[in-house]
């Protein structure tokens, strides 16, 4: 009987599995075919005949395809404004989430509510709605095609989300905590600082992956909002993968630019999943 | 170290209802002090507001000659040890202990060391200074707690129902300890309970405060001797003080159960009150055969018992009866005021363990009527109490 469950329960990992990551495994896959091979539409599932071709035209090392020789340096510069970008998004955000639910969590004050429903409402605004506003907003306010204009949306769309995380850690933590704190003889910076959010640490860095995630993936803003490699993210600037021929997009390369891009991705998850896990089984996160 | 005055201490809610209503009380220095009552009745509070975790509405607290109603906790330079013991469990037992001194920046790393050391030391935590509280014993974190106020050099301890997580047996062992702890460091104590047993054992002195109104400020043995009035001889001892409804008319005290002689300086001091409320301790009845050979000063009766506990040493026998209504009213508020349920008025009496009493018959009684008390139904003061032995007894505090 058991073992019956545990074959059951095998083969569901495994549909769920493909079910997931076929699509990667194909892109991976495409990332080392040479555009000859796509442009054919022989959908075989491996290359015939890998290469690393794509990965040296899109980050720019070895023998570059002759007419390719931009892609990568859009590439990297993009590659750079996606890191800027969302890591100042994701500080941000979370310091002033940090803050806020803090505030809220502990402190009675009018119209309490009122910042709690506003946040909420936010986070339930569509995001394509804003669009063609912040365009306008962002070209008299001299915004556009800039970090700023980038990081300023991203931070708010993503606050509401941190807010509501971080403030339902901050309630789990007992006030005595931070009264035994402030008997110890620290402040109320020090009592926040060195107990508070130690303690909430695993909220912390639950807001930052969500924030981090979606400024690194979002899309319609950043092709709205940007105009040149200056300030365009990586999502934004796969669009501009064009390849010579219009008619052929060149899918190899822009499957090689998603694996890039997930990388740093799954490193992330990685490293902040041992610390979420680490804080929530031992209180073990030191600030 | 440092003594603590609070000169009439006043706590209100936001909606005006006072939770410490005009408190005064002295902590001299070195002292241990015990605030015990049932619950709501304003100790936790009071508590708080000498560590200045709670707002003082209006009177003065002084700590060490200094007034500090307007400082913040970091600048009273107390210690408090909290119910929940409230440790960081981000931290480990060390890092815990060393938190305050840490915070201070007046010590050097060896000396930070030395300290924790020497507080581990103490309190026998040793072994676990590289675990986390999360890992440790209800026991354990609670010595810890304690660890983190001994390592200061505190003006005061102040312990917020530091024992009511613990088992009973383990209650008992950290009481000991407390007391050894205190006795040995000879430092200023405020230490707050609900428990009599704890106040009992453990204070130099005891506070008893009932809806925010300070009762009896008192030796422990003063206060059982003595109870300034019926709340406080039914909150101290246990099993509790009977409670009879009495009349006196020369020195004839009538009594449910039979008349009993009182001592001429008791009845002259109840004379021509009508229905009173006589207060008897468990131990001062006995089993008429058993108490012949004492003095005998007291007066027997006669009365059906209902149940017997025999405990070995002792027994406890139930006798139930039958109280005028304006008593038994007053009984009953007493009883929700000491956080209890009462289901019928009856006498608890306490025998010798020798005593063949049954269940179920009747038995000859003895009283020891010198030691009995007699209250006040209405305002529930006791008129036999010998104020010179009584220690302080607010004039507030009687009526019920």
């Amino acid at each position: 009987m058991k073992r019956k469950t545990s074959i059951g329960t095998l083969v569901g990992f495994l549909i769920i599995l493909v079910w997931c990551l076929l699509p990667v495994a194909w892109i991976i896959s495409l990332s080392f075919k040479t555009s000859a091979e796509t442009a054919v539409g022989s959908p075989q599932f491996l290359p015939k005949d890998p290469s690393w071709q794509n990965y040296k035209d899109v980050l720019g090392f070895g023998t570059i395809t002759p007419g390719q020789e931009g892609t990568h340096t859009d590439f990297l510069d993009a590659l750079r404004n996606s890191f800027g970008i969302a890591i100042i998004a994701t500080l941000l955000a979370v310091i002033f989430a940090t803050f806020a639910a803090y505030a809220i969590a502990r402190l009675d004050f009018k119209g309490k509510r009122l910042v709690l429903s506003l946040a909420l409402a936010i986070a339930m605004f569509p995001v394509v709605a804003l669009v063609g506003p912040l365009f306008d907003m962002w070209r008299t306010l001299h915004l556009f095609n800039t970090w700023p204009g980038l990081i300023i949306p991203y931070m708010s769309f993503t606050l509401p989300l941190a807010i509501w995380t971080l403030s339902a850690f901050f309630r789990e933590i007992p006030w005595e905590m931070e009264q035994a704190a402030q008997v110890d003889g620290a402040t109320s910076w020090q009592a926040f600082r060195k107990v508070i959010v130690p303690l909430a640490a695993p909220g912390v860095f639950t807001a930052a992956i969500l924030t981090f995630f979606f400024a690194w993936n979002e899309f319609v803003l950043a092709i709205s909002l940007t105009s040149t490699t200056k300030s365009r993210t990586v999502p934004a600037q796969m669009a501009f993968f064009v390849g010579p021929d219009p008619f052929n997009p060149p899918y190899g390369q822009l499957a090689t630019a998603s694996v890039v891009v997930t990388i740093p991705i799954i490193i992330i998850v990685l490293l902040f999943q041992r610390k979420i896990v680490a804080g929530l089984t031992s209180g073990a996160v030191k600030g | 170290m440092a003594a603590i005055e609070m000169k009439n201490i006043v706590n209100e809610y936001g909606d005006g209802f006072p939770a410490v209503n005009d408190v005064s009380i002295d902590v001299a220095d070195g002292e241990f002090m015990i605030l015990v009552g049932p619950s709501g009745c304003g100790k936790s509070t009071l508590l708080r507001m000498v560590v200045g975790l709670e707002d003082i509405t209006s009177g003065e607290m002084v700590i060490g000659g200094e007034r500090v109603n307007d400082k913040a906790p970091r600048d009273r330079n107390l210690a408090m040890v909290f119910q929940n013991y409230a440790l960081y469990p981000h931290l480990t037992v060390y890092e815990n202990i060393a938190f305050p001194l840490r915070l201070s920046k007046e010590f050097n790393e060896k000396q930070i060391d030395e300290k924790v050391r020497d507080a581990s030391k103490t309190l026998e935590l040793d072994e676990h200074l590289d675990r986390k509280p999360g890992n440790l014993s209800g026991g354990q974190r609670q010595r810890v707690a304690m660890g983190r106020a001994i390592v200061r050099d505190a003006k005061a301890f102040l312990f917020d129902e530091p024992l009511s997580n613990l088992d009973a047996k383990l209650r008992g062992q950290m009481r000991t300890e407390i007391a050894r702890l205190q006795k040995r460091l000879g430092i200023t104590t405020v230490y707050v309970t609900h428990d009599q047993t704890e106040a009992m054992t453990l204070g130099d002195r005891v506070a008893v405060l009932k809806r925010g109104l300070l009762q009896q400020l008192a030796t422990p043995r003063e206060l059982y001797e003595n109870p300034g009035n019926l709340f406080v001889a039914g909150f101290i001892g246990s099993p509790p003080m009977n409670f009879l409804p009495c009349e006196v008319s020369g020195t004839t005290a009538k009594l449910p159960f039979g008349d009993v002689q009182l001592p001429a300086e008791k009845a002259a001091k109840v004379e021509g009150r009508g229905l009173l409320i006589a207060g008897a301790r468990p131990e001062h009845f006995e089993d008429a055969s058993l108490a012949s050979n004492e003095v005998r000063t007291g007066s027997t009766f006669r009365a059906t018992v209902d149940v017997v506990e025999w405990l070995g040493n002792e027994t406890y026998a139930y006798i139930p009866f039958e109280a005028p209504p304006e008593v038994e009213q007053q009984l009953a508020q007493l009883e929700r005021d000491l956080d209890g349920e009462s289901l019928r008025t009856q006498l608890v009496v306490s025998l010798d363990g020798a005593s063949r009493i049954a269940a179920g018959s009747e038995a000859e009684i003895w009283l020891d009527a010198s030691k009995l008390h007699l209250f006040d139904p209405a305002t529930g003061e006791n008129l036999t109490v010998d104020t010179e032995h009584a220690g302080q007894i607010p004039d507030a505090a009687a009526t019920v």
